[in-house]
């Protein structure tokens, strides 16, 4: 479904993925784990296609087609969907008005006709509930005013309503009490289904006591590094990330022995 | 205690003694003539005198700019003198030694000695009197890095070309008023050259005095900084306490060729005149620094004396990824009116422009921020910062934010901020309950609110203006 | 000097009325006056040359406007109190018989004669008198209206005054406004008619002690429409003022806006909006005096230009020297949509007293990426995008407009406005 290969990208001249690889099947639950500064954002940015991240060298595809050679919004209508780790505020746009005009983008993008109003509403109360955010909610600007807990599930409501195929969770637990987590959570597993794939980007291992996982990897210095089942988190949980840097300073020294 | 404040604001003018020298001063008044003599005394080439009396006659024609926030009674330019130079200085010095020791002792007091051994060790100094530079110091240390530093009148003789070059070309001379006066009658000044790639070795400084009766003080400074060289200049200003307003308009052009850089501080301690408001210096200065591909031109300054402050020191940012940068802090007491800010005229692309403006108003003055940022049609991705804060000591004061916005570049982003706070009495409770008396506390408050500009200038002035400000604040506190 | 001044100043002395003592001496100010140049600090960025070669046209005397003319003028849904003149003339006066209790309007040259005393008295003294323009529309104003509210009464219908222009090529109007001590008004004040005229609106509002006006003034006129005029506060004591200024540039449109804090812990609220394409041009100027203690300003004005459309903003906020305790902020934003557009803003502060809290503060951008780029992750086209994040930061004023009713009416001609703006 999604195919990375050998990504290399990098932002104001720095580089920060450097040969990433990553093949996500239909269906499939990847958690990407690693230390801050990995390059765990950027790959979700570098994805979705936001300006100023330049891709070297590599190839991101889903279902075949080449989403580097797309726009932002086209990438998004081709199934992609991110969900920020700092959502931005946008006054004076209602979250009712944001979400039936990229509804309506995607249907036309399909070739479908636009919902109406009154269906859209409906729809979009629903997807309120179900992550508990209030429905005035809908008629506020786009995360105008919300706690960090209240962005995170508008994320979530968002994805519930664009119904994408693979979706980027850009640690969608930071700053989460455990009851919004388990609402972040109980979101993204409503959505699990065998046609659509989760990267759940994470810091820490609990959100993956929620979203279990089929496969774990670990993001260090740009490139993946260690991949295993959902055993593979616990094991980070234990033992922290500091091993990772031992592991570099080893291949370093390997490298200029050779 | 908004009278404590006060009472603490109140200070002696330490400048304010006069120099029993011997000068040779013009007549009042002004005319063809009189220009003719100036020129004449600095022995001049044809060009420049006529490019004087052509200042002359663009003058002539203008008017007296109004629309500053000041009052003042009209000048009579025909009841000033426009030349006066220490008798001694007739048959040019050619050392320290043959300077009269008077004029040296002058220094002395004001804590500028000239003699290189004393001196601050890295700050090369041209000491201006009245019309005519007394000494440049350092000078031959400077040539041995091909820097170029001496009295504007000099290097009209020995660089000539560069002089030709650069002079008027950021100011013009019909640019205003007080502009087109100073090309008319300009006697002294410095010249600054840097040639390319080289970091100037020392800090230079220039140091204005005014010390006779009913004349006029028009410097004329003239700073080229060839491309990839950098230099770092200061200038400091004090005069007699005497009854009478005395007018200094001064001229200041620099130059930064492709990725130059020059840093420019000024710290302004003119006689501000008494607490009634006579006398005290009318300070009508025009500044501007035209910046090429990648330069960078820095105002820093410092301004607590003058009767009227009328000065915008300004950039010009014609060349993609140069940078202006306006650091001011303006303290006006007494009867006090300063009229100032900058002007930043984004004209490359990626240009880059930051405005800090602390004006800081006691007694009965008027303490007024007036500023352009200008993004023209090509200045795609240009930037300015602007911020502009005042603080009020005292009910009779006032504090004024004139901001100019015009952006014709859709890429280009403007912000500008202004606020106004008091020295409140919550600060002064906590600093004296703490066991800090109230002109400490206020000077320390005071001092806190100018850190952003202190902070950019040399160390050594940095010290100096800390001390101004502290000065300002001794008195008698009740 | 203009032509069409020149014919101004001619003309006013044939207008002979109730007013002319007034009109005297506005008359004598403005013959000292000069014609405003650009080196007049008050039109350094206005032009008024469209004015040189103005042909003055005065209405053609009660000749009723077309009655599909004066309905298409109306507001859907909106139940209020309609007043309107075409070409400078009151349209219909019928709607002055039923009133609600505690409201007198009168015509201005209708004038009871037992009243003309005091109104004479109230005209023109809370207009500053700087106002070329204002007193052009002292001199040569000859409709208008006086509205009263009584002390203590509420008026829950809205008061809706349009000016439109139909036939002729000129309209002068003016309102007399004064709000009796604990009452409250709402007023809207529309101003219509794209063809090449020229307007004057001046209007003066005086809002005694406890009372609470609620204001409006419509400046959609566009392309070769010139309009000139003022909306002009006094607010008493712990009285309030909501007002909504909305900008549609044209060949010359400036609007003036005045609010004088006159009694203490009096409070003001001010959002402006001007939306600019083509060649428009939009002035607003706004100045607001301070003059006593304890008062509150608000003020937010927020304009997108266009194309080769210019905007001029100048907020001067005043704080006498009394005027401790002064809570006042003004804010101006900009988005410039292309390189040939322009904006030219000073917001100003002028402060006396020491104890206050002031700040303003203007920007000038083009729409924020962040925000783009997350209207695109979710699909939305980049012009899209721009679309809805120029319109969100518009219509975040437009969201606090008290009336929502108006509001509703407002968005679809901005949003038709967007749709033709050319957005990168």
């Amino acid at each position: 479904m999604l195919s990375i290969k050998n990504l290399h990208a990098s932002v104001e001249d720095k580089t920060i993925l450097k040969g990433l690889d990553l093949e996500i099947k239909p269906g499939e639950v990847h958690a990407i784990m690693g230390p801050n500064g990995a390059g765990k954002s950027t790959m979700g940015y570098v994805v979705s296609g936001r300006e100023g991240y330049e891709v070297e060298e590599g190839a991101v595809t889903l279902n075949g087609v080449d989403l580097l050679e797309l726009e932002a919004e086209e990438r998004a209508r081709a199934g992609l969907f991110l969900a920020f780790q700092y959502p931005v505020e946008i006054p004076g746009v209602s979250n009712l008005e944001f979400m039936k005009a990229a509804v309506d983008a995607q249907r036309e993008a399909d070739g479908e006709e636009p919902v109406s109003s009154k269906d859209f509403l409906k729809l979009a109360r629903e997807a309120c509930k179900q992550v508990h955010l209030p429905v005035d909610f809908l008629k506020r600007g786009v995360n105008e005013g919300f706690s960090g807990g209240e962005k995170k599930r508008n994320e979530i409501m968002q994805m519930l309503l664009l119904k994408p195929k693979v979706c980027i969770l850009d640690e969608s637990d930071s700053g989460l009490d455990i009851d919004a987590l388990q609402v972040v959570a109980e979101g993204v597993n409503s959505q699990r289904s065998p046609d659509r794939s989760f990267i759940v980007v994470t810091h820490y291992q609990r959100l993956l006591d929620h979203i279990k996982p089929d496969f774990v990897h670990v993001l260090s210095d740009g490139k993946i590094v260690k991949s295993g089942d959902a055993s593979l988190a616990q094991e980070l949980e234990d033992q922290g990330y500091a091993w990772l840097k031992e592991q570099r300073a080893v291949g370093a020294a390997q490298e200029q022995s050779a | 205690m908004t009278e404590e404040i006060n009472q603490a604001l109140k200070r002696e003018y330490e400048a304010g003694f006069v120099s029993d020298i011997q000068s040779d001063t013009f007549e009042p008044g002004l005319n063809e003539d009189v220009i003719r003599r100036i020129s004449a005394i600095k022995n001049e080439p044809e060009w420049m005198l006529e490019w004087r009396l052509q200042a002359f006659r663009i003058w002539q024609e203008m008017e007296e700019p109004e629309w500053a926030h000041v009052s003042y009674p009209k000048i009579d330019f025909q009841e000033i003198s426009y030349y006066s130079a220490p008798k001694s200085m007739a048959d040019k010095p050619k050392s320290l030694d043959e300077v009269d020791p008077e004029l040296l002792a002058t220094y002395d007091k004001l804590g500028i000695p000239l003699v290189e051994q004393q001196m601050l060790a890295g700050v090369a100094v041209d000491a201006v009197f009245d019309s005519v530079s007394v000494v440049t110091t350092f000078r031959e240390k400077l040539a041995e890095a091909g820097v170029i530093f001496c009295p504007i009148s000099e290097a009209v003789h020995e660089y000539p070309e560069l002089v030709k070059k650069y002079l008027g070309t950021v100011v013009p001379q019909r640019d205003n008023y007080y502009a087109a006066l100073n090309s008319a009658v300009f006697t002294d000044g410095s010249f600054v050259y840097i040639p390319k790639g080289t970091r100037c070795p020392m800090e230079l400084s220039t140091y204005f005095r005014i010390n006779e009766q009913n004349t006029g003080q028009f410097e004329r400074t003239l700073i080229v900084a060839d491309e990839g060289s950098h230099v770092s200049y200061l200038e400091g200003c004090t005069a007699p306490q005497r009854d009478e307003n005395q007018l200094h308009a001064a001229v200041v052009e620099l130059v930064a060729l492709d990725d130059a850089e020059i840093k420019y501080s000024t710290v302004q301690n003119w006689y501000p005149g008494d607490e009634e408001g006579k006398g005290g210096i009318y300070n009508f200065v025009t500044k501007r620094g035209v910046c090429h591909t990648s330069a960078k031109i820095s105002w820093t300054q410092v301004e607590t004396g003058s009767a009227v402050t009328w000065k915008y020191p300004s950039c010009i940012l014609r060349g993609d990824n140069s940078i202006g940068e306006f650091y001011s802090v303006a303290l006006t007491r007494g009867m006090q009116q300063a009229d100032t800010g900058t002007k930043m005229i984004h004209l490359g692309k990626n240009t880059r422009s930051t405005i800090i403006s602390k004006g800081i108003s006691a007694g009965h003055s008027n303490n007024s921020y007036r500023g352009l940022v200008r993004m023209g049609p090509r200045a795609e991705g240009a930037r300015n910062f602007t911020q502009c804060d005042s603080l009020l000591i005292g009910d009779q004061c006032g504090a004024h934010t004139f901001p100019y916005v015009e952006s014709k570049n859709a890429s280009a982003i403007v912000e500008h901020e202004a606020t106004t706070s008091k020295v409140s009495d919550d600060q002064m409770f906590l600093c004296q309950q703490r066991g800090l008396d109230p002109e400490k506390a206020v000077s320390m408050i005071v001092n806190g609110f100018c850190k952003e500009v202190f902070k950019e200038l040399p160390m050594e002035f940095a010290v100096e203006a800390g001390k101004l400000l502290e000065i300002s604040l001794e008195g008698s506190v009740g | 000097m203009s032509n069409w001044f020149g014919q101004v100043l001619d003309r006013a002395d044939s207008v002979n009325d109730w007013l002319s003592p007034k009109r005297q001496s506005s008359l004598a100010l403005l013959k000292e006056r000069q014609w405003p140049t650009r080196k007049t600090e008050d039109w350094k960025y206005t032009p008024l040359h469209a004015l040189d070669t103005f042909e003055s046209g005065l209405p053609a005397a009660n000749e009723a406007a077309p009655s599909e003319f004066i309905a298409d003028l109306a507001i859907a849904g909106l139940d209020s109190i309609d007043l309107i003149f075409v070409d400078g003339v009151l349209q219909s006066a019928a709607v002055l018989d039923e009133l609600p209790e505690g409201l007198s309007i009168y015509s201005l040259p209708d004038l009871p004669e037992g009243k003309q005393s005091d109104v004479l008295g109230d005209f023109a003294a809370i207009k500053p008198e700087r106002h070329l323009f204002g007193l052009i529309n002292d001199v040569l104003a000859t409709q208008g209206l006086v509205i009263e509210v009584a002390a203590g009464a509420t008026i829950l219908q809205p008061i809706r005054i349009v000016s439109a222009i139909n036939n002729s090529t000129e309209a002068h109007t003016r309102l007399q406004v004064k709000l009796g001590e604990s009452s409250s008004l709402a007023v809207i004040e529309q101003y219509v008619g794209n063809d090449a005229c020229f307007n004057t609106g001046v209007a003066e509002y005086d809002v005694a002690d406890n009372a609470q006006l609620e204001h409006y003034r419509f400046a959609l006129q566009t392309s070769a429409a010139m309009v000139v005029g003022g909306s002009h506060f006094k607010l008493g004591n712990r009285s309030r003022l909501n007002s909504t200024v909305v900008g549609f540039g044209s060949q010359l449109s400036r609007v003036d806006v005045d609010v004088h804090h006159a009694g203490e812990y009096a409070e003001a609220k001010l959002n402006a909006i001007y939306l600019l394409d083509n060649n428009e041009l939009f002035d607003l100027h706004s100045t607001i005096e301070h003059a006593v203690p304890h008062c509150i300003t608000e003020e937010n004005v927020r304009g997108i230009v266009a194309d080769k459309a210019r905007a001029v903003f100048n907020g001067r906020i005043h704080i006498h020297r009394d005027a401790q305790k002064t809570l006042a902020e003004l804010n101006n934003r900009n988005l410039l949509m292309s390189n040939e557009a322009e904006v030219n803003t000073k917001p100003e502060l002028e402060i006396y007293a020491d104890d206050v809290r002031c700040a303003h503060g203007a920007t000038v951008a083009e729409i924020d990426k962040s925000g783009l780029y997350y209207l695109q992750s979710r699909g939305i086209s980049r012009a899209q995008a721009q679309v809805m994040l120029s319109f969100g930061f518009i219509n975040e004023l437009v969201d606090q407009m008290p009336n929502q009713i108006l509001a509703e009416w407002l968005r679809p001609q901005l949003r038709e406005r967007f749709a033709n703006m050319d957005v990168k």
